[in-house]
């Protein structure tokens, strides 16, 4: 059972990581940034869009199997620490740079997360055990 | 943080908060039933497409805005959805805030401001 939690969480991270980077990408490749039609129709053209989808759609499916099964806590934090994994991905794929202040943010915003996580596995008397 | 960056990211953080609490809505209606009745009387309503109409408008949002920042900055300034959201629960839904929570509710807002001021 351990092991199914564990490709569970796995997956949903890397269908959450997925989505962030086409996104980014499908940013960069519909630049420059237009309210208007054809901002949209370039966004569409390009491939990115369609992984972000595809990345959201498997997010999903994982989520909810997940939640069939899995504690709420983990899972919830599992879904928001594609923040770190994009984080350190766009230093490679982006050639981003990690400054000290984003480094110790990253870290604060990790332990809030694991923080709302634990109150939520903690079960203290949930309105509805979604 | 230029203008317009700030106006898409609050852009985000206002579509993705009115999106789940629509979400959280039209799911949390007390005499919606059970199975096929439940989807029928949520999708007569209007919560579960205002729902909808928020997370499309947010995904071109969240593209426009990583388009003018950096990945990991992005996904950084992000996170102030969750406290957002918490918070939202708290006015609207009388979520409880345990001393957990709210210690994570800080946590996450001094890493987002830690973020955005630098």
């Amino acid at each position: 059972m351990k092991r199914f939690y564990l490709i569970g969480f796995g997956a949903l991270l890397g269908f959450d990581t997925l989505a962030q980077i086409c996104f980014k990408f499908a940013g960069m490749h519909a630049l420059p940034l237009q309210a208007n039609l054809t901002w949209l129709l370039r966004l569409f053209s390009e491939p990115w869009v369609y992984g972000a989808i595809a990345g959201y759609i498997g997010a999903f499916f994982t989520w909810m199997s997940l939640l069939k099964h899995a504690p709420i806590g983990p899972a919830f934090a599992a879904s928001h620490l594609e923040v770190v994994s994009g984080l350190l991905l766009s230093v490679p794929i982006f050639g981003e740079h990690i400054s000290l202040a984003q480094g110790a943010g990253a870290v604060l915003i990790v332990a809030g997360i694991v923080c709302l996580a634990r109150s939520e596995s903690d079960a203290d008397t949930p309105p509805a055990a979604a | 943080m230029s203008p317009t960056v700030f106006a898409l990211w609050m852009l985000t953080v206002v579509l993705d908060t009115g999106g789940q609490l629509a979400f959280k809505a039209a799911a949390s209606h007390p005499e919606a039933g059970d199975g096929l009745a439940r989807w029928k009387h949520m999708l007569a309503r209007p919560w579960i497409w205002l729902g909808g109409a928020c997370y499309v408008f947010e995904f071109l949002a969240w593209i426009a805005f990583l388009s003018l920042v950096p990945l990991g900055r992005g996904l950084l300034l992000g996170s102030i959805n969750i406290v957002v959201i918490m918070l939202a629960g708290r006015v609207l839904f009388r979520e409880r805030l345990t001393p957990m929570r709210v210690t994570g509710i800080l946590l996450v807002t001094a890493g987002v401001a830690l973020v955005g001021i630098a």
